[in-house]
């Protein structure tokens, strides 16, 4: 049985096509200002890359900020039910998993099932999150991939984790400082700040061994290590980390309509 | 200060019960207890209007303040955070009073209830009382919201001061409190206290109490019967109309109701899917989407083991100080507000049990920084039997805190939660 799971976050648009709980295409385009339109786009591509002709042969289950107001698929499920199960698709040993979206970071505690069972995300402030990081790199004026493989030096610098606005401020200080700041010890303070903000949300939850880190920001690999050196242990992340939530949303369409078929 | 206009808002309050009453008249599923409760809300707000417009004497109060001694007086109380809740309810906008405690210079990290509250005063939405009286029941803010409210309205008051913990001695100190506290009404007012009045409303608010035993007992049943945010209104009646003959009528009704409900198998909602424990004060604005997103999701709030879970021990008309006294260590917010022991944890424990419930929601007011520093061991507390706990950040007032959509989101995401457990 063929199902899809879109995941609509504020910058990316996901949408996994998967066949009897095999992932056979995904897309990963920018979300824009038409949500809905993007939704349709991205679904018709990934259709058009796992050879499906028309969408009517899919059940379709949504998921993200933008996924509420969409005009068509069969239902709705929330951010963090579809992390544990996407993340324990992947990882069955998962027990937390932890998001780092554009706007959002979300941690999630999941049962030996893969059911959630607990969350905590932070989104009343940009510290932390992958906005951050991308206008942390507009500052450094290098690109946010270039930004994720810089070596990580022992000596950070000092950035705070309160407020995304001051912590600007306090990079723009260390870059024209005189002699300035080294660029890898700015991002380092950087992923220390984010990690530190990431850390509170953790503790909410609990932490649990295996951690998977998904999302676009774990793409970078800077700050997995960061995160990984103030956890004390290694962390698990997905070959594709953005498509997490959009493989737990087809699931979940897989599920639904199993269920539908057999009543 | 500005006193004029002083109906606008609970002009507004005493119109939104009138036009509720009527649509409840065409409502053919509404109870008759929700009629009687919407018409003692208009009976409470128009008495104080008209007790300013007749030079009557109203007495302004904080919450958890012994209203017994100013109605068994004869005089006409107006419970200050209510009245402020309730125009924040029935108008669905407080920003304007907000805005006039600020301007007061009251900071933003000050709960909105007290923000609100003294501007409400200063703006003239809430009538200037003759007296004010004030406690430390039951945070700091409290304490010190009566000070400002007396240099706001320009009147005399009296901070009743409760001692924290409770002991034999500590209720003496607390009578000869209420003695004082007497006093000062008659030297005011120049009103005598009808002691044999204090002694039958003592008599009936044991009655009271009694009554909302009852109805969380029938609460207990599968399905529950009582609706989904409907303990705001136990609060409310609890706090308005302290042992009077109207609360006794609408407890007895709603008893009556719900015991009917109980016979027939009839829940609060059409499926009774989650059984909710509800800690704190969901928020005012809220309050029609809460109703129509429990009912969508087949969720009821059957138990809030700090707003309408009494404490034990009875009240004695023939020493009615004392009782008042008493009570005052009795009310369910008591539990949490202190001093936090084994008692807070271990009701919320029973009541989980008792009340077999799926999950708890915490909804936290930025504002309180006492209550939400229960959250994490509260939380803890109910993992440990295997009950989750949703924190929805918000205020209990103030919109620009939490969105509609942010709450909507935190509850579908709660109940799915719920679901897949």
């Amino acid at each position: 049985m063929k199902v899809a799971g879109i995941d609509i976050g504020s910058l990316t648009t996901k949408v996994v096509i998967m066949d009897d709980s095999k992932v056979i295409s995904y897309v990963v385009n920018q979300t824009g200002d038409e949500v809905e339109q993007a939704a349709r786009q991205a679904l018709e591509e990934a259709l058009s890359k796992a050879g499906i002709c028309t969408q009517g042969e899919l059940y379709i289950i949504s998921t993200g900020i933008g996924s509420r107001g969409l005009q068509f698929g069969q239902g709705q499920k929330a951010v963090a039910t579809c992390l544990a199960r996407g993340a324990f698709y992947f990882f069955p040993s998962v027990r937390v998993v932890i998001d780092l979206g554009a706007e959002t970071s979300t941690v999630v505690k999941v049962n030996e099932r893969g059911r959630l069972i607990d969350w905590a995300n932070q989104d009343k402030c940009a510290s932390g999150t992958g906005l951050f990081l991308q206008q942390v790199a507009k500052l450094m004026q290098m690109p946010i991939s270039e930004m994720g493989k810089l070596p990580i030096p022992e000596k950070a610098a000092e950035i705070t984790s309160t407020c995304a606005v001051f912590a600007e401020s306090e990079i723009i200080s260390h870059i024209h400082r005189v002699p300035p700041t080294p660029k890898e010890e700015i991002v380092a303070g950087v992923y220390q700040s984010v990690v530190g903000r990431l850390m509170s949300l953790i503790k909410r939850v609990g932490i649990a061994k295996d951690v998977v880190v998904t999302g676009g920001v774990a793409l970078g690999e800077g700050l997995v290590r960061v995160l990984e050196r103030e956890l004390g242990f290694s962390v698990l992340v997905p070959d594709e980390p953005q498509i997490v939530g959009a493989v737990g949303a087809a699931l979940i369409a897989g599920e639904t309509a199993k269920r539908g078929v057999s009543q | 200060m500005n006193s004029t206009g002083s109906g606008n808002k609970l002009g507004s309050v005493i119109r939104a019960c009138r036009l509720i009453r009527r649509m409840l008249r065409a409502d053919p599923e509404a109870r008759q207890s929700q009629f009687m409760y919407y018409q003692m809300l208009e009976d409470y707000f128009t008495r104080v209007l008209r007790a300013k417009e007749e030079d009557g004497f109203v007495v302004g109060h904080t919450v958890f303040f012994p209203a017994e001694i100013i109605y068994a007086m004869g005089l006409v109380p107006m419970h200050t955070e209510t009245a402020t809740w309730t125009m924040a309810l029935f108008t669905g906008d407080c920003s304007d009073i907000l805005a006039s405690g600020a301007r007061l210079g009251m900071a933003q990290e000050i709960c909105t209830p007290h923000r609100g509250l003294t501007g409400a005063f200063a703006s003239g939405a809430l009538p200037h009382p003759e007296v004010m009286l004030w406690s430390n029941m039951v945070c700091d803010n409290t304490a010190k919201s009566g000070e400002l409210i007396m240099e706001v309205c320009n009147c005399p008051g009296f901070f009743l001061d409760r001692p924290f913990k409770r002991s034999q001695h500590e209720i003496a100190y607390l009578v000869s409190e209420l003695e004082d506290m007497v006093h000062f009404l008659e030297e005011r007012s120049g009103k005598k206290m009808d002691w044999d009045k204090l002694s039958e409303i003592v008599a009936r608010m044991d009655r009271q109490i009694e009554l909302v035993r009852q109805i969380n007992e029938l609460r207990k049943n599968v399905p529950t019967p009582f609706r989904p945010q409907g303990f705001l209104e136990l609060l409310t009646v609890d706090y308005l109309f302290p042992g009077q003959p109207e609360a006794l009528e609408y407890l007895e009704t709603l008893y009556r109701e719900l015991n009917e409900a109980v016979k027939v198998g009839k829940g609060a909602v059409k499926q009774e899917r989650f059984r909710l424990m509800t800690l704190f004060i969901p928020p005012m604005y809220l309050m029609g989407f809460l109703d129509r997103i429990s009912r969508e999701y087949g969720a009821v709030s059957v138990i809030e083991p700090f707003f309408t879970f009494w404490g034990e021990g009875r009240l004695d008309p023939s020493h009615p100080l004392e009782s008042v006294a008493r009570k005052s260590y009795m009310i369910p917010e008591m539990r949490m507000y202190g001093p936090l022991d084994d008692r807070a944890l271990g009701a919320i424990v029973n009541c989980a049990e008792e009340y077999k419930i799926d999950g708890a929601i915490y909804y936290a007011d930025v504002g309180c920084r006492h209550s939400c520093a229960t959250i994490k061991l509260f939380k803890d507390t109910l993992a440990d039997i295997g009950v989750p706990m949703l924190v929805v950040d918000c205020d209990v007032v103030d919109a620009t805190v939490t969105s509609e959509e942010e709450v909507s989101e935190k509850l579908q995401q709660f109940f799915e939660l719920l679901e897949d457990r």
